[in-house]
């Protein structure tokens, strides 16, 4: 199996928007065949040692941040709309992310 | 007629007297087959909602009984009457849920905005399911203070038009705030937004009074970023322990009193923790309930864009929400301290998101204000938060909480103050009558006249923005 991919996605308190992200982006990777692993955490957490840790951040939407992130961040709200046509380009954008670890 | 009530008896009584967690799988998994969920994902949703049930009551016994007696000590060594311990939202959002009128309260609400969107009178499709407690737990609360289901009703309605009707006049300015196109689509009708209508009042003052505080506005991403692990909610729990320890008296000339210390510390950090953790399996649970009713909704009113009433942390990501969180926790402890009438011990929700989500909003990041305002209103929601603990306990102790008698739980920061004040005096007006029925009217009165006046003013602001984009294009 190719290599796990690490990704964390942030709410308010971690346990609302970000599992509903996780579960989302953990199940449709599986249906396309990746390895993928998010976890969630509180906003508040998140600092540059955390994101040393994984692939990619998923925010709901724009998050002001003390630092610039060296992972690539992507915008996961459309997926909290459940309206699976919504929520296709924030799988299509994590999967070319996948893809290209993939690849390496 | 006899019959059917036998019937009834034999079928149900056995199932409530098996407790909570047994009824709500029960009922949770029967309504999610209802909105068409798959058996398994329906029983899984049902299943979760137990084990969550279960293990908060548990937590929640491990705190109140770890605390019983330091704040016995605390109250006695220092005079000051904080009796009562704050959970945070997460046990109390559990122990709404653990209540089967919190499913009709939904489903009545869902009719609400069903209605509403028929009707045109609002944009917004909520798919917020889970937050629907913070109404339930007014109408379950003005229940307790003795009014019957069909006026709690009546009131959860009147709130929850309103709050919908909130969602659309914040839309322009959630826009502003995310930096995001009129396309996107996020909104929210979270109870905490109707605090809005007070905070605008402190606002027009500022602008009027004190528009030159703005300029000491600080950079709140670099704040955080400073306090970092500090401000961590195991943190703020071992804090906890420490502050009580000293307090009540502790010998710290004996190992056993430092000893004491540290276990309770850690025994806070600990719960604190888990009340996440559990958390997330509660919200979990109503996840397939969530899923089948939005694309139930979805699918009527197919072909129309909606605006989509999501959990408010989608503007998490604003940085000023956690630098007010982080600078009002120690001003809610001394407030907690000093103010009159307030029996609330902070501890779990001393990181206040049910308060800065709104500052936000109204004052637009201007975090001075924020952090004024914030201290200001603070004491009402201590004063809710005194209020509603009896009625917090016995829930607690319905859901088989062994919570120790005369310890009473509640939380400090729990969104929607004033409709917890709105649900008491309708409550009492129905069961004392009296001039209670005077004051319920005039509260009522004057809370829709503040939101009519916060409604005109978001207008004017919306046409603002309006016009704004005009000029650019």
């Amino acid at each position: 199996m190719a290599r796990q991919i690490k990704l964390v996605a942030a709410c308010g308190a971690g346990v609302n928007s970000s599992h509903q992200i996780k579960d989302a982006v953990e199940a449709e990777m599986k249906k396309r065949g990746h390895n993928v692993k998010c976890d969630a955490v509180m906003i508040k957490d998140v600092n540059e040692d955390l994101l040393n840790d994984y692939d990619a951040y998923l925010t709901i939407a724009k998050t002001d941040l003390a630092f610039t992130p060296k992972i690539p961040v992507v915008e996961a709200g459309p997926i909290l709309y459940r309206i699976p046509a919504m929520a296709q380009p924030v799988y299509d954008e994590v999967e070319k992310i996948c893809k290209k670890i993939e690849a390496e | 007629m006899n019959g059917i009530i036998h019937f009834a008896n034999a079928v149900f009584k056995p199932l409530i007297d098996m407790g909570a967690p047994t009824i709500m799988l029960v009922v949770l998994t029967v309504i999610a087959l209802c909105f068409r969920v798959k058996f398994s994902k329906a029983l899984e949703g049902g299943m979760k909602l137990a084990i969550a049930l279960t293990a908060i009551s548990n937590v929640m016994a491990m705190l109140t009984n770890a605390f019983q007696v330091p704040m016995k000590q605390f109250v006695e060594h220092t005079g000051i009457h904080m009796d009562i311990l704050d959970m945070g939202w997460a046990p109390l959002a559990t122990i709404t849920w653990g209540s089967p009128y919190t499913l009709y309260y939904l489903l009545v609400l869902i009719i609400l905005n069903v209605v509403m969107l028929v009707w045109n009178k609002t944009n917004t499709l909520d798919v917020d399911i889970f937050d629907v407690w913070h109404s339930a737990f007014v109408g379950l609360f003005s229940m307790y203070c003795g009014a019957p289901l069909w006026l709690s009703t009546i009131l959860v309605l009147f709130i929850g038009t309103l709050k919908i009707i909130n969602s659309d006049l914040m839309k322009p300015t959630f826009n502003d705030l995310l930096d995001a196109p009129d396309s996107n689509p996020m909104t929210t009708t979270h109870m905490n937004y109707m605090m809005n209508p007070i905070i605008m009042v402190f606002d027009k003052l500022f602008d009027k009074i004190f528009p030159w505080l703005d300029k000491f506005d600080f950079d709140s991403a670099k704040l955080n970023e400073k306090i970092g692990f500090w401000g961590s909610r195991f943190a703020i729990g071992v804090y906890l322990g420490v502050f009580v320890s000293l307090l009540a008296g502790t010998n710290f000339t004996t190992e056993a009193g430092w000893k004491n210390m540290f276990t309770l510390s850690f025994t806070a950090g600990t719960c604190i923790e888990l009340f996440s953790v559990i958390g997330s399996w509660f919200i979990a649970s109503v996840e397939p309930l969530s899923q089948g009713i939005s694309a139930f909704a979805t699918k009527k009113f197919e072909g129309r864009t909606f605006n989509i009433g999501l959990d408010w942390p989608f503007i998490a990501g604003r940085s000023e929400i956690w630098a007010a969180c982080n600078v009002l926790a120690p001003i809610m402890m001394l407030e907690a301290m000093v103010l009159p009438g307030n029996r609330l011990m902070p501890l779990g929700g001393i990181i206040g998101m049910g308060i800065a989500p709104a500052l936000l909003v109204v004052t637009r990041g201007k975090i001075i204000r924020m952090i004024i305002i914030g201290a200001l209103e603070l004491p009402v929601f201590l004063w809710a938060g005194t209020l509603v603990a009896p009625f917090v306990t016995n829930v607690a102790h319905q859901v088989g909480a062994s919570i120790p008698a005369h310890t009473l739980v509640s939380d400090t920061t729990m969104e929607g103050p004033v409709e917890k004040f709105l649900g008491y005096l309708v409550g009492n007006a129905w069961s004392k009558q009296g001039m209670f029925i005077v004051y319920a009217l005039l509260a009522l009165a004057a809370y829709l006249l503040l939101f009519m006046w916060y409604a005109k003013q978001m207008k004017k602001r919306n046409a603002e923005y309006a016009a704004a984009k005009e000029n650019k294009d």
